[in-house]
């Protein structure tokens, strides 16, 4: 879809005024929904809807060495599928930058262990560590997908049970892991501090936050930030365009604040879910 | 995943042994101490201060452009080929398209890389077309791409920001029409210590923090200087604003200082030209 | 200062449905037999099938005289002679251009069936066609009404009259065919201050007032200094939620259904309307007021 150069000049004037063209103001968001816990195969799984974005996210736990170079580090992979699904342009490889960009990003965003600490996945040093494969699905793009992804995957990783590993056998090579027979006896993970992405998008002189589909065609560039607790954990700039130093600053400032009241309104609403609630795709 | 079987392939998993030998090692945070001691880093540069560069163009002839660039141990070599038809594209663009592709040769690095792209790789060639896209005046070859491969040769830290640069320069050597000069430059961050332009080592020593709620990380600044624009950043690890805010100040003027070296190789280089051009 | 961001459990989700314990009509689904007899002839959404007549669609079934056929709640628009409808051009060719209308094959909007600039009924030069791309460009969007119907379903169109052309600075929504409410005229004027174009192909203009008509000569000028003031701007943000409030609980979109809506959305601010419990009670209180008139 392009836009007309009416219709970007009325999109450029509404962010300047602060009124755009849905009424929200340059940091608003669009209501969100969420659910958890709706994949019975995975160890853990979200999905989040963001205006016509929807994202699918799930968490597979498996056995694996830990890499030598960090013994005593678990591991964590990001896997982002641009289904075909989602818009006939991801067909074939169509999609794939876009998914090299958003699950890089990710890993970058989880790499430091102040952000997602990867020590506490670590069954036996330089022998034995749980991995971590967090399947991204991208069912519906609507625009807006880093910030999406992350609350999707910050909301899996908050639903994964690590199961409990009661005891283990050491036999010369073998290693023998003993899981707790007690299918409930699973340990959270601590994800406090896992980042939360917000895409600052500048549109003429003003920088919003989460742009629908005509901001995005109508911006110059845009910044990823991605924030974890008072830090920037990741920041990378996508779009065609470059961006004055100061701008930079700015956008910096703009996505830290916004990361923090969307850090705060997705604990609110994970602190809100309940076991067992009646929730599923169709529903 | 892909195997190539022209190639001699080793086992599917091998580490260099270097990570498990005791001798001779010493621990990354002993690396950092020291450095914080005495003020100095391993190569006697000052935190600010980036390595002397070295830059020649026109090392591929059979490319339209090239450029190599020389870190002190980083080394990285650049072509640029000619425009060509987008490929599997059925419609038409008004303007054109740049490709980048960015690559550790199998040997530039401690641990072997293999001959396909990684995940890192591919990361850096998006970060590499990033950067340059605002730079090259793109409308003037509508529906057209230019390849622009990058191979480090010698990996010692700093790589992608050296292949941005030198991208630069090789792209102005393929007459490839743009609207200003890139230069690109790295920074490690590892608690107070600011690493301009950091080694590998040094990188490394910013990979992971020292203690809780400490900044580490890495930046990389791509400018344009003529028009002050910063067409890429991206930084990763654990910073406060105020330290990102203070790694853009240096790193902008630290782009700024290399200007002047591309500056005056360009100029030579058309002056040398002219002088072939008279000479027959 | 910016709103709460809201994030929502799915488990609360509301229930978008404002019906009003009507009853509900016989959904045909494909391959259902809606007749045995043969009396009948085949409309849209329909197939014979060894002598009976079977749906080809998921909707209801409409009647005229022994004509059958199944309307669906979704479906691309299915154009007819004299519809107003709003379209996004997609490419400039010779002599035409094609336009996106919602519709399943590109619509045609003929040179000839424009009014260039410098009289009505003037010939086609060879100078008209090279300066197509400056009349209208790809993504300008246009206001205009089918003129034919080709045999392969495609719409030809004109804009030979004041009112259509190109349109300006706005907002466009869109929304299913079906919404669209055919009446007399799809050019509205609201006293609230805007003015909306129903498309009939589900594409909906909103716009500032237009103050006076006679002034846009064939309409292709844009003008892109000025700026929609705020309070304008507002309303134009609130029609247009309103919309998106009515279309969620697929309620039919016409001059009425929208000015009530406006109205019993006024005790919500703009941004407010964006969310779920306000887009419902606004779609309930318009469709309580809407059937009192019926009454009435």
């Amino acid at each position: 879809m392009a836009l007309c150069e009416a219709e970007k000049t009325f999109v450029l004037h509404g962010v300047e005024e602060n009124f755009r063209v849905d009424g929200r103001e340059r940091e608003d968001y669009r209501p969100m929904e969420l659910e958890t816990d709706i994949v019975s195969h995975a160890f853990g799984s979200a999905r989040l809807r963001l205006a016509n974005t929807d994202i699918l996210v799930a968490v597979k736990i498996e056995v694996d060495v830990p890499f030598p170079e960090s013994p005593h580090q678990g591991k964590i992979e990001f896997f982002v599928d641009c289904s075909a699904n989602a818009t006939p342009d991801f067909e074939g490889r169509g999609g794939e930058d876009l998914a090299v960009t958003i699950s890089s990003t990710l890993s970058s965003a989880y790499s430091s262990s102040l952000a997602f600490d990867l020590r506490k996945l670590c069954i036996l040093h330089g022998r034995k560590c749980w991995k971590l494969y967090v399947d991204i699905l991208i069912l519906e793009c609507g625009g807006n997908l880093f910030d999406a992804v992350s609350l999707a995957v910050k909301a899996a990783l908050w639903n994964t049970q690590v199961p409990f590993v009661k005891n283990i056998n050491i036999d010369g090579n073998n290693v023998e892991i003993n899981v707790a027979d007690d299918l409930y006896a699973c340990e959270r993970l601590d994800v406090k501090k896992a980042p939360v992405m917000v895409t600052v998008c500048k549109i003429g002189d003003k920088c919003i936050v989460d742009p629908n589909a005509a901001e995005e065609q109508c911006s110059v560039g845009s910044v990823v930030v991605a924030v974890s607790g008072n830090k920037f954990s990741t920041v990378y700039q996508t779009g065609k365009g470059s961006l004055h130093p100061s701008t930079l600053i700015e956008s910096l400032k703009l996505g830290f604040e916004v990361a923090k009241r969307l850090d705060e309104a997705l604990w609110e609403t994970l602190s809100q879910i309940q076991p067992d609630q009646d929730v599923g795709f169709l529903k | 995943m892909p195997v190539d079987h022209k190639r001699i392939n080793g086992p599917d998993e091998t580490y260099p042994y270097s990570l498990y030998a005791k001798t001779n090692k010493q621990s990354l945070n002993e690396k950092h101490e020291d450095i914080k001691r005495t003020g100095q880093r391993s190569d006697s540069r000052t935190f600010l201060e980036h390595r002397k560069i070295f830059i020649k163009t026109g090392v591929v002839s059979q490319a339209k452009g090239s450029a190599y660039i020389e870190l002190e141990n980083t080394k990285v070599i650049v072509s640029v080929f000619d425009p060509r038809e987008i490929p599997n594209r059925p419609d038409y663009s008004l303007k054109g398209e740049i490709y980048c592709e960015f690559k550790y040769a199998p040997f530039s690095c401690n641990k072997r890389r293999l001959h396909i792209q990684d995940t890192e790789e591919k990361q850096y060639s998006a970060i590499m077309k990033q950067a340059l896209e605002s730079t090259v005046c793109s409308h003037e070859f509508p529906n057209f791409q230019v390849d622009i491969y990058a191979m480090v040769l010698h990996n010692d830290g700093s790589c992608l920001s050296a292949a941005i640069t030198a991208a630069g320069l090789a792209l102005a050597h393929a007459g490839v029409p743009m609207y200003d000069i890139i230069t690109s430059v790295s920074l490690g961050i590892q608690q107070d210590n600011l690493f301009i332009d950091p080694t590998n080592e040094e990188q490394s020593i910013c990979l992971y923090p020292r203690t809780l709620d400490t900044d580490h990380g890495n930046v990389i600044i791509s400018k344009l200087h003529m028009h002050n624009q910063i067409s890429q950043f991206y930084q990763s690890g654990n910073i406060s604003l105020e330290k990102i805010n203070e790694a853009i100040g240096i790193l902008d003027k630290t782009c700024e200082e290399l200007v002047p070296v591309i500056q005056k190789y360009l100029v030579k280089h058309v002056i040398r030209n002219l002088k072939d051009r008279e000479a027959k | 200062m910016p709103h709460k961001i809201q994030i929502r459990l799915a488990s609360q989700r509301v229930n978008t449905s404002v019906s009003l314990n009507q009853r509900y009509p016989k959904i045909f689904t494909p391959g259902e037999t809606i007749t045995a007899q043969n009396e009948f002839m085949r409309g849209h959404g329909t197939y014979e099938d060894k002598g009976e007549l079977k749906a080809s669609v998921a909707g209801v079934r409409e009647q005229v005289n022994n004509l059958i056929s199944v309307r669906p709640l979704k479906s691309r628009y299915n154009g007819e002679i004299g519809d107003v409808i709003v379209g996004r051009i997609t490419e400039v060719q010779q002599k035409r251009w094609k336009v996106d209308t919602n519709s399943r094959l590109d619509s045609a909007l003929l040179l000839s069936s424009v009014n260039l600039p410098g009289g009505e009924l003037r010939r086609r030069s060879v100078e008209d066609q090279h300066m197509m791309r400056q009349f209208l460009q790809e993504g300008d969007l246009i206001s205009a009404e089918v003129q034919n119907v080709f045999s392969d379903g495609a719409l030809s169109l004109h804009t030979r009259s004041l009112r259509y052309g190109k349109l300006g600075q706005g907002v466009l929504v869109k929304v299913f065919p079906s919404l669209v409410k055919r009446s007399k005229t799809h050019f509205h004027n609201l006293p609230i201050g805007a003015s909306v174009i129903l498309g009939n192909n589900g594409f909906i203009w909103i716009c500032t007032s237009i103050i006076n008509s006679e002034e846009s000569v064939g309409g292709f000028i844009q003008n892109l200094e000025e700026v929609v003031p705020r309070q304008e701007r507002e309303t134009i943000g609130r029609i247009r939620n309103c919309i998106a409030a009515l279309t969620q609980s697929k309620m039919m979109l016409y001059d009425t259904s929208i000015l009530y809506a406006y109205e019993e959305s006024l005790k919500y601010s703009v941004p407010e309307l964006l969310i779920p419990e306000a887009m419902v009670d606004v779609a309930i209180l318009t469709q309580h007021r809407l059937s009192m008139l019926e009454v009435a």
